[in-house]
């Protein structure tokens, strides 16, 4: 099997792909943004509970996509939930480095993040809007 | 069948692109051309040629390459008035692109022919290009657009097209050929338009070069269509319009070129077809329409339409046999273009994993979101055959699927 292709989907991205953690909609939510990737029609809604401190205490996502889409959204929900935002912020960078194969985000998303399971798609570059597609959507929540 | 595959073996080597590797070891599978052909080296030559030798604007000057132009960008009208058999080459109007065509009929023909309140028939397997023009006359003048249902096997339900006509029925947009179906639309149809008096604007972006075009048969009263899909350059299309029709309907877009006189209180309109392309033309573009036009024809449009069928139903046949494959659709009236889905895998998957094995195909919308909706899917892959692909491509692309399916359901 091309290797390419191995290192684009990871057990972990199918794992997340078929079963994404964190699907539906916050019970209580004061933040939410719908995304959209008008060029193939993937969509994701984002529900978010942030409390005082600017702790995300409750993160979720719907939609349909494909397998990238849907994991990184799933993926980026479980690693933002219980964090500040300004973490998650520095986060939405080093990701969208990450799939974008820029050299600088190396150090920050490691071998052990879980992540870092999507640094495939950099090889890929027509599916960087599939992996970042949730992330945009989670910097558009925040605005709300 | 054998006659074909020489026939292919020489057209492939018409056409550079075909011998590059995909990710350096991959030969390319070239399964998208209703996204856009590919060209033949005897267009990429003349283009390059028209440039060095006899480039300049045209219809303006007196000097010898202004003449050398002219000739060149009226010879391609010509060639195109022939290539789909119109009446007269004032029928034929340059544009960028089949989008602008439509676009253009949308304005001028609204200005003309019709007021607020009046009614558009479209179909629910229209491309965006042939639904936001129009949507453009529903939010800026009031005008009501309906849409005609699609059966099963991916047609116009011609009934419901009828029952949709009312006396405020002004015109029909519809697709010669779908770009997700590959069904050519039902020849009733025009038949029903014009006992009506409802116009037509057939779009013809799919059919141009995968079936044989005569408007005059068509009883269409607009036929489009676009270079780039029919081995041609970007940057060129095609509006055809009944002669009585563009002498009536205003000009789209002012400018260069499409004026008769200008003083400082008024201005007079050029005569056709000039008085629909202001500013300067795509000229080159339009020349390289006219040698691709010439490239089909040497070739024969009966040759590229029996190769394709052969490629279609081979193609059809093959993927009905696999039980995991939805095509939409059906066998009959297909066209070149088949549409499918790999069951639980989304499309974009299905298409990286062929990218990786050298096959191009489409995957997403396809710029038809209603038919999506339509179909309950997000999302389709699609191949679709050019002059150039063989049945031995289609092959690969069997076995490419059968290792995507095992690649991604365990």
């Amino acid at each position: 099997m091309n290797e390419l292709l191995k290192e684009l989907y990871q057990e972990i991205i199918l794992d997340h792909g078929k079963e994404p953690r964190n699907f539906g909609e916050c019970e209580t939510h004061n933040k939410s943004a719908h995304g959209h990737n008008p060029l193939c029609g993937d969509k994701v809604s984002l529900t978010l509970f942030v409390d005082d401190d600017d702790i995300i205490k409750d993160i979720k996502f719907s939609g349909e996509g494909c397998a990238i889409s849907v994991a990184s959204a799933s993926l980026m929900t479980e690693k933002l939930k219980g964090k500040k935002l300004s973490y998650a912020e520095n986060m939405f960078k080093d990701f969208t480095d990450l799939v974008k194969g820029s050299e600088e985000s190396l150090g920050t998303i490691d071998e052990d993040d879980s992540l870092y399971a999507l640094k495939g798609v950099k090889d890929f570059p027509m599916r960087v809007k599939c992996a970042t597609l949730a992330w945009h959507t989670f910097k558009n929540a925040l605005k709300d | 069948m054998n006659k074909d595959k020489t026939l292919h073996k020489d057209i492939r080597k018409d056409f550079p692109i075909l011998s590059k590797k995909i990710l350096k070891t991959k030969d390319l599978v070239y399964f998208d051309t209703a996204a856009s052909a590919q060209k033949p080296q005897v267009v990429i030559d003349e283009l390059n040629q028209f440039y060095k030798s006899h480039y300049s604007n045209v219809s303006r000057g007196v000097h010898t390459l202004s003449v050398e132009s002219t000739l060149r960008y009226e010879d391609a009208r010509k060639k195109v008035q022939n290539f789909i058999n119109a009446k007269s080459e004032n029928e034929i109007i340059f544009t960028k692109s089949a989008t602008e065509s439509i676009n253009l009929v949308a304005q001028t023909f609204y200005d003309k022919y019709m007021s607020s309140g009046d009614e558009i028939i479209l179909s629910l397997m229209e491309h965006h290009s042939n639904l936001i023009p129009w949507y453009f006359l529903r939010d800026k003048y009031g005008v009501v657009i309906k849409f005609a249902n699609i059966t099963e096997s991916g047609e116009i339900d011609v009934n419901h097209f009828e029952s949709l006509i009312t006396p405020k029925t002004k015109i029909a947009a519809l697709t010669h050929l779908s770009n997700v179906y590959g069904s050519k639309i039902d020849e009733k149809v025009s038949s029903i338009c014009k006992r009506n008096n409802v116009a037509i604007l057939l779009d013809g972006c799919q059919s141009a070069a995968h079936l044989k075009i005569d408007v005059q048969k068509l009883e269409c009263d607009f036929f489009v269509f676009s270079g780039h899909k029919t081995y041609g350059p970007s940057g060129i299309g095609v509006l055809y319009g009944k002669e009585n029709l563009l002498d009536e309907m205003p000009p789209y877009q002012g400018g260069g070129g499409m004026i008769g006189e200008v003083t400082t209180d008024k201005v007079s309109y050029a005569e056709l077809p000039a008085k629909y392309e202001a500013g300067t033309p795509p000229i080159v573009e339009a020349h390289g329409l006219g040698i691709a036009i010439d490239y089909m024809k040497n070739i024969g449009i009966e040759n590229i339409i029996n190769h394709e069928e052969e490629l279609t139903k081979y193609a059809y046949e093959k993927i009905s046999e696999l039980d995991f494959v939805k095509i939409y659709g059906d066998g009959d009236n297909r066209n070149s273009i088949i549409s499918f889905n790999i069951e639980n895998i989304h499309s974009h998957e299905v298409s990286s994993f062929l990218d990786v094995e050298g096959i191009a195909v489409r995957a997403g919308h396809h710029c038809c979101q209603p038919l999506m909706k339509h179909l309950g899917v997000n999302s389709t892959s699609r191949l679709s055959f050019g002059v150039y692909n063989t049945i031995e491509e289609v092959d690969i692309f069997i076995n490419a699927l059968i290792k995507c399916k095992e690649f991604f359901i365990k």
